[in-house]
């Protein structure tokens, strides 16, 4: 099977998940290639699961005075800090039937080439079910899936840096997370790229690319015409939209 | 009345429970950081609650769940019929 690779770009939080789902059509209607996808976002923004109460879990006020984009994601899980500096995020959009039907198996394959490329810059991680990838036992990375009309999604992020300050100030940190897992402080729970190894951000991308791409048939790819139309039309009209955003 | 509850469930996730009821269920609303698939499932599991009694008994919640995932081949992940019906019951106190 060929992929197409699009190469780390910079996008607000509207077209960074307009595009996941704007692929995910084009792919289902034979259009695009399954494709793997690395990107910022920027301005800083915070993401939430699809069943997730934005009112819950994000402190708006906040975030509308330090410019956070708050989304609504297409995927669930929970809700996400998406620093500017501070990560690199990945998407995967491929046929579902190429990954085990079993969810959580999916999600160790595709966490698995994340593993790979922290493993490549010499950090000793694991993939720990459901979703998230721990390095000494604390979370360097997060992800989500959602399979819809035969297509696979996975989107996750990777810390590179990390900024707990504006992370807690926009986020309504669950207090019975923190209570149930005995757990005082964040840096006890949450890592970073940064604390275990001096690579660059550049080169932390290229660990991830060759990582991700290693055993397949991958080209350096571009959006097409319509899938750049679709995902402005998407981030306009589904994204930014309060209905999308107020959900739940 | 609207009542509340939520709960982190043994299968790992969160999950708050907003129900409106006098005598039966008149709306529910789940949410939380957990992972259904198909997405869409949730709002059936949701409407499938609509006109019970207030008083529904936990194993009667327990099957339409596990209904509504049979019938749609639904994967549910860090969550499970069991503990839904659990944060409805708790609600619903």
């Amino acid at each position: 099977m060929k992929w197409r690779v699009i190469g780390l770009e910079t996008h607000d939080a509207y077209l960074n998940m307009a595009f996941d789902e704007a692929i995910s059509e084009s792919l289902r209607e034979g259009a695009s290639l399954p494709t793997i996808r690395f990107y910022n976002w920027e301005p800083s923004a915070v993401s939430i699961g699809y069943f997730q109460g934005i009112r819950d879990e994000v402190n708006l006020e906040v975030c509308r005075e330090l410019g956070v984009d708050c989304i609504r994601r297409w995927t669930g899980g929970g809700a996400v800090y998406h620093d500017f500096d501070g990560e690199i995020t990945y998407s995967v959009i491929a046929p579902a039937n190429i990954f085990p039907k079993n969810i959580i198996e999916s999600y160790g394959l595709i966490c698995g080439w994340l593993v790979r490329g922290l493993v490549s810059l010499g950090i000793e991680a694991e993939f720990r079910p459901v979703n998230d990838i721990l390095v000494k036992g604390k979370k360097i990375s997060g992800s989500a899936q959602t399979r819809r009309r035969g297509i696979l999604l996975q989107h996750g992020t990777l810390l590179y840096g990390l900024d707990l300050k504006t992370m807690f100030n926009v986020l309504n940190v669950s207090r019975q997370k923190i209570t149930d897992k005995m757990i005082k402080s964040a840096h006890e729970r949450v890592t970073c790229i940064q604390m275990h190894c001096g690579a660059g951000k550049k080169e932390v991308y290229e660990a991830l690319v060759n990582a991700f791409t290693d055993g397949k048939d991958c080209g350096a790819g571009i959006w097409s015409r319509d899938e750049l139309i679709r995902a402005k039309e998407l981030a306009e009209e589904k994204y930014k939209s309060s209905g999308w955003t107020y959900l739940r | 009345m609207i009542a509340h509850s939520s709960k982190k469930v043994k299968e790992g996730k969160i999950m708050t429970v907003e129900v409106d009821f006098d005598d039966f269920i008149k709306n529910v609303k789940i949410s939380g950081d957990f992972f259904l698939h198909p997405e869409e499932v949730l709002n059936d599991m949701e409407k499938s609650f609509v006109g019970l009694k207030k008083d529904v008994s936990f194993d009667t919640l327990v099957i339409k769940i596990h209904n509504i995932v049979e019938s749609h081949d639904a994967q549910m992940i860090g969550i499970s019929p069991e503990s839904m019906a659990l944060v409805i019951k708790e609600a619903l106190k």
